[in-house]
């Protein structure tokens, strides 16, 4: 038997990583990779609900944002390629041309 | 990227050992399967000559580090002894027929957001392609 609250656990401190990821890194595709590890702690969590409540809802969601991460994972490299075609190398802090 | 690939295929294993048989799958065949792979094409289309020579976390990563350590305290609230299921439900839902269960709720109570998932795929598809495209003058 599983307990739940690890996973909780374990959701949490991996929603804080991405989160440090995504703040705190410079290069744009490392912070659309910590999105993902922040869309997979979600997904834990919301594995781990569905398992305490034995319902199948959890799973579902958990489907839905799948598919939501891999749509963010194409568009956002999408945009990636736009910007490195207008100027090369993927650092944020370049980034200030829509600066007020 | 290698350590990203560890993690999608741990998060997949307590997927399995929450009973969740299809979200494994699913887990390792799209995240780890393809969109890694995605990310990895993009690291070897474009080269980033400067980008390994740089510091690795910009100038307010102080700041980062706080929110993050602010997000994962939310763990030590709901450390604690450990609960399985309810027993008041029956278990017989999840494994050992996920897949089918699965699938049953997908295509009948979750009709409509499996739809608007498909939707959102080929929105994205096709703003990818829109977005990356090269620009050709008409």
């Amino acid at each position: 038997m599983v307990p739940v609250s690890a996973c909780l656990e374990l959701s949490a401190v991996l929603f804080g990583i991405g989160l440090v990821g995504f703040l705190g890194r410079r290069n744009i595709i490392l912070m659309l990779v910590s999105v993902e590890i922040m869309l997979n702690a979600v997904n834990l969590s919301l594995a781990a609900f569905s398992y305490r409540l034995q319902d199948l809802q959890g799973q579902v969601l958990a489907l839905f944002v799948i598919t939501v991460a891999a749509a963010e994972a194409a568009v956002g490299l999408g945009l990636v390629i736009a910007l490195y075609r207008n100027r090369p190398g993927v650092s944020v802090e370049d980034l200030t041309q829509l600066r007020w | 990227m290698l350590w990203v690939l560890a993690l999608f295929l741990h998060v997949a294993a307590i997927f399995l050992l929450l009973g969740a048989e299809f979200l494994a799958a699913v887990q390792v065949i799209v995240y780890a399967g393809a969109i890694l792979v995605f990310y990895l094409f993009f690291l070897m289309l474009l080269d980033f000559p400067r980008e390994e020579a740089g510091p690795r976390f910009g100038a307010h990563w102080p700041l980062a580090v706080a929110a993050g350590l602010a997000f994962a305290a939310f763990a030590w609230f709901i450390r604690g002894p450990g609960s399985g299921p309810t027993a008041a439900r029956a278990a017989e839902r999840l494994s050992p027929r996920n897949l089918s269960a699965v699938g049953i709720a997908l295509f009948s109570q979750f009709g409509l957001p499996f739809e608007i998932a498909s939707l959102i795929l080929l929105a994205a598809m096709v703003g990818a392609i829109v977005v990356a495209r090269r620009k050709t003058e008409p």
